[in-house]
């Protein structure tokens, strides 16, 4: 069931992407990814986080779907082995990309026109001088960038948990399965986050 | 001319009724003839019930107050017997039990059933095994199909042979009544008679009952006296293998040697009642007790081996009894336990006896079923699914805690545990070790005990088949008859050159090429006499799961932490396994995960990974904070926003 559900849901997200980049046009650069900081020591560090966070996901991406989808099995051998290794390192990486990324992918008043709008017909506000609304590519990434680190949660917990003495067999099948359909949602969304980031 | 012509007509016609007639009385003959055959046939398929084989429902015991019956000369039902008949004679319980009870069908059981080859074998279970000291011998056998037991013919075994070795140890029947075609055999049966199933074994709850007694007997050749002689009320004296093949026990005549004692039985006076019927106490719920003469087992981890020193099966301490899961009907299907033991067994109860079934329930029964017997439904708080994909419930919850090193095992059947005579020593062979963590055939991880082959054998394309007990005996027996044989019953110290030479003496003996099978290797002459070995398939160890003792939750594997079986020093997957021989340079060891289908290395590398696994949970968990101290911020923050622009400050 998890093996289709997954294949359907990356062939889902493939899709997605190709008609995205059918049906809109490639952006040039936008606001938010200034020149300035590749030359500070601290927008290196935050760079390198983030591809130290890719490149963790990768492995654990491939270490933990390849059995799944590839050889129909549950996860074993020295793929645990690498997956377990590469799990805690990601989670530290999630976090310091939290701490480090979360005020640059804040949500602004300017990212979602349409919210804005109905919250200024709302409140009867009028729209500040010089208010500059988001292309989709920027609100999709900052949307991503949440989701995946509002998915690292039950991703982290529903395995770090089922190693603890607290929950019985009944609920270690479903924090399993919660740690799989997890993984699932938090790839598809870490895959659409990536083609965001590679787009602008 | 017309007139001729009717009377030849009517002669025709008068020749062809009778002819019609002729016929049809042929044709009803024979209809009722097959009619008459077939409900023959169909009454043989199908035997009408006897009184004992099906219960009115009384959960009280019937009382067995009953004639005592034996066999006659022609091995059918004889008469009753009074205290005064001469000869007095053994009751057969085929005839004094099977009046009640249907002998046919409960022949079927499971303790009766191993010749037969219509029965599935099922799970590999403990064999016989045959050892010999002398000839460096220890081979398991069965006539159950288990991969790596032998046949008891394969070694020139009869079947009289074979009950004469270990018939001690079972309640009768089986190979005890196998028909043979040996005239010599056959002579011998007539004498010493079948060994017939022994009712009593199991259903006598009286405490004189002596099963003891069945292996003085049978080593007699007692077989026919064996079944009585365990009950209280009889006694039996003599041997039936001291007579000669014309002795007639119906008709005894004083044997010719004034110093051998025919065999004979007596009756206690007071067993008959003025009807001279005797009163059985038959229960149906077997004792423990019964069951321990036969499903002993003494795990030798310690010089103090004596029973006060060890727990009952966790089971046994809580008040139940081994047949409240180990269940059986009229047909004696009783259940052995194992997981998926329903595609094998006639037992409906099957599935619902077996660990699972009690514990946990069948999945998809309509009514809640785990708790059985007051089971209590474990929680396996913090244990990983994947453990019950790839482990029995045993694996972490039967037998010994598991050692640096495998220990010796004995067992009832293969030690004669609780017969007069026992050699008491550890090292007395055959040697089992246990407890061995090994996969079994469903991919499962269980405790097993575990004997390395050792025997005399012929290697044809690469097929190993033993060679005939009596000629080893022989000829192998002959060339180390100067091997010291320790006093333990231990193996003799055999060099290689004691191999050399006896497959030397086997290679003038028998056709084909010689082999020695022991300690996981094959020993084989090379065309210049030199000796060689290598590690072959039919050199494999037997091995047979452990089901019992089961120890309480608080004492299984993983209670304490993972490290448990998760380290590189635990004996789960690191112990030592000994590899048993009495050639000395093929005794060694091997590591526990050498038999369980994992990389050594793997486990290695993935029990060393548990060093840093705490730390790998903190770090998860400190981080999963700092994630979430950050949502918090920010949700607050965009609350914040919410706020200001809700009331208007923008």
């Amino acid at each position: 069931m998890f093996q289709k559900i997954s294949i359907i849901a990356f062939l889902v997200t493939l899709a997605c992407i190709v008609l995205h980049r059918i049906v809109v046009p490639s952006n040039k650069r936008l606001p938010g990814n200034s020149t300035s900081d590749r030359l500070s020591i601290i927008g290196m560090l935050r760079i390198l986080v983030y591809l130290a966070v890719l490149f963790c996901f990768v492995v654990l991406a491939i270490t933990g779907f390849y059995p799944t989808l590839i050889l129909g099995k549950h996860i074993t051998g020295y793929l645990v082995m690498v997956h377990a290794t590469f799990a805690p390192v990601f989670a530290v990486c999630l976090a310091v990309l939290a701490v480090m990324w979360a005020r640059r992918w804040r949500f602004t008043g300017g990212d979602w026109p349409l919210f804005e709008r109905i919250v200024r017909w709302a409140t009867l506000a009028n729209n500040p001088d010089g208010y500059t609304f988001h292309k989709s590519s920027v609100l999709g990434k900052k949307i991503s960038f949440w989701l995946i680190i509002f998915l690292a949660l039950p991703l982290i917990l529903s395995i770090v948990l089922s190693m603890l003495p607290l929950f019985g067999t009944h609920w270690q099948e479903i924090l399993l399965s919660m740690h799989g359909y997890t993984a699932l949602v938090f790839t598809m969304v870490a895959i659409l986050h990536t083609y965001f980031i590679i787009r602008t | 001319m017309l007139k001729r012509l009717e009377e030849r007509i009517d002669c025709t016609l008068r020749k062809g009724l009778i002819l019609t007639g002729f016929l049809c009385l042929l044709v009803l003959c024979l209809s009722a003839l097959t009619v008459c055959f077939e409900s023959e046939a169909a009454g043989a398929e199908t035997p009408s019930k006897l009184l004992g084989d099906e219960s009115d429902g009384s959960r009280a015991h019937p009382t067995h107050l009953i004639p005592l019956v034996a066999e006659n000369e022609d091995g059918e039902q004889g008469g009753k017997i009074y205290p005064d008949d001469d000869p007095l004679l053994p009751f057969s319980t085929r005839w004094t039990c099977g009046e009640c009870h249907s002998y046919g069908i409960i022949s079927k059981g499971w303790h009766f059933s191993a010749a037969d080859p219509n029965i599935s074998p099922g799970r590999p279970g403990q064999p016989w095994i045959l050892a010999d000291a002398r000839t460096g011998t220890q081979i398991p056998l069965s006539y159950r199909s288990w991969p790596g037991t032998f046949k008891p013919e394969q070694l020139g075994l009869s079947s009289r042979a074979f009950v004469k070795l270990f018939g001690r140890h079972t309640p009768g029947g089986g190979a005890g009544e196998l028909e043979t075609e040996d005239m010599d055999e056959i002579m011998r049966e007539y004498v010493s008679g079948k060994l017939e199933i022994n009712c009593l074994s199991c259903h006598n709850a009286e405490f004189a009952h002596n099963q003891g007694e069945s292996f003085l007997q049978i080593a007699r050749g007692n077989f026919r006296w064996a079944s009585a002689a365990t009950c209280e009320f009889a006694s039996v004296s003599g041997s039936a293998a001291d007579m000669p093949d014309t002795y007639d026990p119906f008709m005894p005549e004083p044997p010719e040697d004034a110093k051998k004692v025919p065999p004979t039985i007596k009756y206690r006076e007071t067993a008959f009642d003025h009807e001279n019927k005797v009163n059985f106490n038959i229960v149906r719920e077997v004792s423990d007790n019964r069951c321990y003469f036969c499903h002993s087992n003494l795990y030798l981890e310690a010089e103090d081996t004596e029973k006060w020193n060890m727990d009952e099966d966790i089971h046994l301490a809580a008040g139940l009894k081994c047949v409240d899961c180990h269940r059986n009907g009229i047909d004696h299907s009783i259940i052995r336990g194992y997981e998926g033991e329903s595609s094998a067994s006639a037992n409906h109860l099957a599935a619902a006896s077996s660990c699972e079934g009690c514990h946990l329930g069948e999945k998809d029964s309509s009514s809640p079923v785990a708790g059985r017997l007051g089971a209590p439904v474990p929680e396996h708080r913090g244990i990983p699914v994947v453990h019950f994909e790839r482990m029995t419930c045993t694996a972490c919850h039967s037998g010994p805690w598991p050692a640096n090193k495998t220990i010796l095992t004995k067992t009832s059947r293969a030690h004669r545990l609780g017969t007069i005579g026992v050699n008491k020593s550890h090292e007395a062979l055959p040697h089992i070790n246990s407890p061995v963590f090994a996969e079994q055939e469903n991919g499962k991880i269980a405790p097993h005990k575990m004997v390395w082959p050792a025997f005399w054998g012929i290697i044809k394309d690469q097929d190993v088949t033993p060679i005939d007990f009596e000629v080893v005996k022989e000829t192998v027996g002959q060339v180390l008859a100067n091997e010291k044989l320790p006093v333990s019953g231990d193996w003799p110290a055999l060099s290689d050159e004691n191999v050399t030479e006896a497959l030397k003496s086997l290679k003038g003996t028998v056709e084909g090429e010689p082999v020695y099978v022991s300690g996981g290797k094959i020993y084989s002459l090379d065309d210049s006499g030199e000796l060689w070995q290598e590690e072959h398939k039919a050199a494999e160890p037997y091995l047979w799961p452990i089901g019992h003792n089961v120890r309480p939750a608080a004492q299984s594997l993983g209670i304490r932490y993972c490290t448990d079986c998760h380290s590189t020093d635990e004996p789960f997957f690191f112990g030592d396994v000994a590899v048993d021989s009495p050639v000395v340079t093929g005794r060694g060891t091997k590591k526990m995960v050498e038999f369980q289908d994992v990389d050594p290395s793997y486990a290695r590398a993935f029990a060393f990974s548990f060093v840093f696994r705490p730390m790998m949970k903190i770090v998860c968990l400190c981080s999963c904070a700092i994630i979430a101290v950050v949502l918090l911020l920010y949700a607050l923050k965009a609350l914040a926003c919410v706020v200001k622009v809700l009331a208007g400050s923008d």
